[in-house]
């Protein structure tokens, strides 16, 4: 039966490209492609949910009938997934049922409706792949229909030359992918033939494969210092679709990188771990550092999806350090943690990434300076928008804190390991990730506050209004996800524990994990009647302006922008952000007095030009002095050939 | 009785913590004085340290070096230390050219590297693990002291710390030096913290100042 | 029994807060020889306060009033994970300390935004220094609980707290002393006190926790004052239960709990003694002299949870 449901779910998303295309003369059908694209996400959550917590496995094999090796299975890993990715986009679409047609028209609407339900079925692909054929062919089609919806917004030199880094290190990921999964043949048919003969690999083979997939995976999930492309690429894709890259594609490359190094080699040495932890500690406080010195909303939050994905990693790595321990109850713990923040960041990324969109449509605008008082005028974008950051941040009883929590206690577990480098880093690395929510609180605090609250900063912040229902219906679901997963985690983690056990065979979800879905909801209850009763006790209120001890003529711009509140944050951490300053002024008559004062910082983050700029210097280089090989004279070039004939004729007879 | 020996016994055996701390707060001081003050806390548990283990092991010459120590390091040294910061009327901040948390990050570490480092000897010489650690973070310390702060007295403070460590290393592995080598070091060292007290006055009169680091005529 | 012994002590929690308040103001007043007011003075500030109406900033939304409730439950739910007279909490048998913790930071990251719905230039500088001082005291907070957390092989407050009944009071351990150490730094600068932040100044630029309420006022006012009492109280009873818990009760008895709350109330008396003097004697640290401050903390935390790995 969900065999027909799953099949049924690829068929109808493949239609909605071809009802776009047929439909494009007839307005009255205008609506049909999101109608029709959000009805096939209902069934695939459907599907999802019946892989995921019922354990159904399904297979779509067309291997048999075709000549190439193209399968689809499903299993919990998969299904887990795939009611990720469906979910997500769910709520996503709905938005962009509305959004769409305010922004875009003609054939760049239809092209948007065209990609957009490719665009999900590649990462659909990609998640439910058997084989690594259909696996890849699902990855560069993820790349180039991501690359096709960005250009659909335009195609200045700038946004060409960010897409063409985008697609430049999305290649190399790719390729260091395919050559993880060459170094498994013979034996690469599909999966299950990759998983038995892992087993039989030698050590420096599976550390080839290993290090091949850190590094092809991490590329495509943005780890620091292969993060380039992210904010280049996130912030100029249109909302919805960078809702969708932040939130659903940077997830496939956690899948990926999980099938790997869980189900395919089953873990490692224990250095596998500390460098996964590593890049987690790095990507985790880079993003947010990063984050906290951007005034441009979009790159903001792409800055802190390399945030989350560091939490994320930290948490792999702590389950590849406990495996290498052998301690696989804690190790489930620490795979169920970082499995569950890719669902619960997935869902609150996307929020604001629409939100963000929100922003733009109302506001036109996504520059923090520009906007504020935005929550007195856009009432439920705001309290979406406030459940977002609060999930995001971390704090009790949104997802983002059940997560988190998980992890912390698996790091606190490492104390009970042997090895005196797992006792000593795992529980330092709990001290980090509480750095990174801390610097996270402070981002998100200064991104809520200058947009939404005090007073607007210019005309168009003032003049923004509410935005349509479908785009109010579409953030409003994700944000009661994000408050169900948060009171009742319970929900989510029962089945977490049987998708570990069958990646860590054996161990169930230690105690630990299900005791917080005990009290959470308790305590919800408790505060949601504290807060109930005060509000109800203090009726009166009374509207005065507003007082900053009796300065007159107070007006918007006195109120701190978002530069000016992270600038304590920036000086202490002032060795991240190497900025070039220039202050110039221009003097009057008074030495004190000056006609003008302009002042310019610009940012260009140390990775460029320490590590990057170097390196292309250096190939470009190596470039120059290749080209004198080729010196047109087709003498030489016979010489060539002849002086690898002998080489060969050598190497034959003597070797 | 018998309480009083049993609570002063544990407080003895877990002394390695009060160095450590010592080290520490030495590390973040930042007035001159405190810092004098936590030499002489040191030196007191020094000397309870020798007077515990006179006890044990029954050596009447025991009780003298500690009665010494007690004058000397306790009273004696720190006294003078402060009569001459009282006469300089120098600023009284320490001078450091590292700030207050990344000392005590240096410090952290030097305690850090010093447990590693007495790890392989731990049963081949007497002494147990947190005393011959927090030994060698003295001498650590005090070398770390006398490298990063500038002003002369401080120099001072930091050798009388690394003689601490050495002091103490001396103590947990043999029961100290014979007594005559102990009543000598202790006398060399009165010497010396006077005719430094002495010279950072003839420093301050000719140069003004008694920052160490601008003492280069010797630059060749 | 134990329920209703528990309620007895978030409900003294609650009503002796503003108590040690007064006591550390009237006791700062005595030590910088001036007369002082009246220890009682917090609770005819609340009562005034109460009774007031609330004055709104025209400009502001409703994060304005919500910010205070949210305050004052998040503050008053965290008092509930702490035991004062006996080993246990109302929520102790899951309340682990990183839910304290992220609870205080739910009350102080709401706190930050209601500063900036005033609209005013001060409720945007007090919340950008309150994020500058809030995250780097994180860390080391989180770090020293770590720390005992190992030691004591609990998770929650409670747990810590009846394993540190039996330990040896003499037997000082290296990582408790550095955790202590730690968390008292980290409680001076997460409760406002000199030398992080001066409760009591009224110079504008030398605000950080002050700034944020500046427009506030009438019952809001009440709830973020009375807030920052319940913190100042819950943290010091931290840090009493978690180093010097020995005298708390071990059976529910009258006389035991009698006894757990005079041994508490003595306890408690130090520590305000000890705070008052600390604030007396050392100046306020300069705003970018804070994040040195807690560098050492954090050095201290990150020591002591290496040692409980070395000291094993």
């Amino acid at each position: 039966m969900t065999q027909v449901a799953f099949s049924l779910f690829l068929v109808a998303t493949l239609s909605v490209p071809l009802v776009t295309l047929m439909s494009h003369r007839w307005t009255k059908a205008r609506a049909l492609p999101p109608i029709l694209l959000m009805g096939s996400l209902a069934v695939g959550i459907a599907v999802a949910a019946a892989g995921f917590y019922g354990g159904q496995k399904f297979v779509v094999d067309v291997s048999q009938v075709a000549s190439f090796s193209f399968a689809l299975s499903v299993d919990r890993l998969s299904a887990f997934f795939l009611l990720l990715i469906c979910s997500v986009s769910l709520p996503v679409i709905l938005f962009s049922s509305s959004y769409i047609p305010r922004h875009y028209s003609g054939a760049r609407r239809h092209w948007l409706w065209v990609l957009l339900p490719l665009f999900l079925m590649s990462m659909v692909l990609v998640a439910t792949a058997s084989t690594p054929f259909a696996f890849l062919f699902g990855w560069e089609l993820m790349t180039l229909f991501s690359a096709g919806l960005i250009l659909i917004d335009g195609d200045s030199e700038q946004r060409r030359h960010n897409i063409f880094v985008y697609l430049l290190m999305m290649h190399a990921g790719a390729a260091a992918v395919i050559g993880a999964f060459l170094l498994f043949l013979p034996h690469a048919g599909n999966f299950a033939e990759m998983r038995a003969s892992a087993a039989a690999m030698p050590p420096s083979l599976r550390t080839a494969v290993f290090l091949l997939a850190f590094v092809g995976f991490g590329t495509k999930a943005g780890i620091v210092p292969l993060h380039l492309w992210l904010p280049r690429a996130h912030p100029i894709a249109p909302s919805p679709v960078s809702a969708l890259m932040s939130g659903v594609m940077l997830k496939t490359a956690i899948y990926g990188f999980v099938r790997f190094a869980f189900d395919f080699l089953g873990g490692g040495p224990s250095w596998w771990g500390y460098l996964v932890l590593l890049a987690g500690c790095v990507s985790g406080l880079l993003g947010v550092l990063y984050a906290i010195a951007e005034h441009d909303l979009k790159r903001l939050l792409a800055y802190h999806s390399v945030e989350n994905i560091g939490i994320i990693y930290l948490g792999l790595g702590a389950a590849l350090v406990f495996t290498a321990n052998h301690a696989p109850l804690w190790a489930a713990l620490a795979l169920a943690a970082a499995l569950l923040h890719c669902l619960n960041h997935a869902i609150f990324k996307s929020l604001l990434f629409l939100g963000a969109g929100a922003i733009s449509d109302a506001a036109h605008t996504l520059d923090l300076e520009e906007l504020g008082g935005l929550q007195k005028r856009m009432r439920v974008t705001g309290a979406v928008f406030l459940i977002a950051c609060c999930s995001i941040v971390g704090l009790p009883l949104f997802n983002g804190f059940v997560s988190e929590w998980l992890t912390f206690r698996s790091f606190l577990a490492g104390s009970e390991m042997t090895s005196l480098s797992a006792a000593i880093i795992l529980p330092l690395a709990a001290g980090v990730l509480a750095l990174i929510g801390g610097l996270a609180a402070a981002c998100f605090a200064k991104v809520y506050g200058v947009a939404f609250l005090g007073r607007p900063r210019s005309r168009e912040a003032e003049s923004a209004n509410e935005v349509s229902l479908p785009m109010q219906a579409g953030m409003g679901a994700l944000a009661t996800a994000c408050v169900v997963i948060g009171v009742f985690p319970g929900l989510v983690l029962r089945s977490m524990g049987k998708l570990t056990e069958e990646l860590l065979p054996g161990v169930a979800l230690p105690q630990a994990a299900t005791s917080l879905s005990g009290v959470l909801p308790g305590i919800a209850l408790f505060v949601l009647v504290l807060v109930a009763a005060i509000a109800a006790l203090k009726r009166t209120k009374k509207l005065t302006a507003t007082w900053a001890c009796g300065l007159p003529g107070l007006n918007e711009r006195m109120q701190y922008t978002s530069t000016a509140f992270s600038k304590p944050l920036r000086k202490v951490f002032s060795q991240v952000y190497k900025s070039d300053r220039t202050v110039e002024v221009v003097p009057g008559g008074p030495p004190y007095f000056p006609v003008s004062i302009s002042y310019r910082s610009v940012r260009t983050t140390s990775f460029e030009k320490s590590l990057y700029r170097p390196g292309v210097d250096a190939i470009v280089a190596a470039a120059h002095r290749l080209r004198q090989l080729q010196t047109g004279n087709i003498q030489i070039y016979l010489l060539y050939i002849f002086a690898a004939l002998i080489a060969l004729l050598v190497f034959m007879r003597f070797v | 009785m018998g309480l009083f020996e049993t609570a002063a016994a544990k407080a003895l055996a877990s002394s390695g913590v009060f160095l450590f701390m010592t080290v520490l707060l030495i590390a973040a001081a930042k007035r001159t004085s405190t810092c004098i003050g936590l030499f002489s806390v040191q030196s007191l548990v020094i000397t309870a340290q020798i007077v515990a283990a006179s006890r044990m092991h029954h050596l009447a010459e025991g009780f003298v070096i500690a009665a010494m120590v007690l004058t000397v390091k306790v009273v004696a040294i720190p006294y003078a230390l402060y009569r001459i910061v009282e006469e300089l009327k120098a600023p009284r901040d320490v001078s450091s050219s590292t700030s207050s948390s990344q000392s005590v990050f240096i410090a952290a570490g030097l305690i850090l590297l010093s447990f590693f480092a007495v790890r392989p000897y731990i049963g081949v010489l007497g002494g147990d693990q947190a005393m011959l650690a927090a030994s060698v973070a003295l001498v650590l310390t005090g070398g770390f002291l006398m490298i990063s702060r500038k002003k002369a007295l401080m120099q001072v403070v930091g050798l009388l710390v690394l003689d601490n460590g050495i002091f103490l290393a001396a103590l947990t592995t043999t029961f100290g030096m014979p007594l005559v080598i102990e009543i000598g070091i202790v006398f060399d060292l009165l010497m010396g913290v006077f005719l430094m007290g002495l010279f950072v006055f003839r420093i301050r009169d000719t140069f003004n100042h008694v920052d160490v680091s601008k003492l280069r005529r010797l630059r060749g | 029994m134990k329920l209703a012994i528990n309620t007895v002590q978030i409900l003294l929690l609650l009503l002796l807060a503003p108590l040690v308040r007064g006591v550390i103001a009237r006791l700062k007043a005595r030590i910088q020889n001036r007369h002082g007011a009246s220890v009682w003075r917090p609770y005819a500030d609340l009562l005034k306060l109460f009774r007031k109406e609330d004055l709104v900033p025209d400009s502001a939304s409703f994060v304005f009033r919500l910010a205070p409730i949210v305050l004052f439950t998040s503050t008053l739910v965290a008092a509930a994970f702490v035991p004062l007279l006996h080993g246990s909490a109302l929520l102790d048998a899951t309340g682990d300390f990183v839910l304290l913790v992220y609870l205080l930071a739910l009350g102080r990251f709401f706190l930050m935004l209601g500063a900036m719905d005033g609209g005013s230039s001060f409720g945007g500088m007090g919340a950008s220094r309150e994020a500058l001082v809030s995250t780097l005291a994180e860390a080391p907070f989180l770090l020293a609980l770590v720390s005992v957390a190992i030691a004591a092989r609990s998770n929650s407050i409670a747990g810590m707290v009846r394993w540190t009944l039996v330990q040896d009071f003499f037997q000082f351990s290296a990582v408790h002393a550095l955790a202590f150490a730690a968390l008292a730094l980290v409680a001076i600068a997460e409760t406002g006190r000199v030398p992080v932040d001066n409760p009591t100044t009224h110079l504008e630029l030398t605000m950080i926790h002050e700034a944020m309420v500046l427009e506030y006022s009438g019952p809001s006012l009440a709830l973020i004052e009375w807030a920052s009492a319940i913190k100042l109280t819950v943290i010091m009873a931290l840090l009493i239960a978690l180093f010097v818990p020995w005298g708390a009760a071990s059976s529910l008895s009258a006389m035991a709990i009698g006894i757990a709350s005079l041994v508490l109330l003595v306890k408690i008396a130090a520590l305000v003694l000890t705070l008052a003097l600390v604030e007396s004697s050392v100046a306020k640290l300069r705003m970018y002299l804070v994040p040195d401050f807690l560098g050492v903390a954090s050095a201290l935390a990150i020591l002591a949870v290496v040692f409980t790995a070395l000291m094993r």
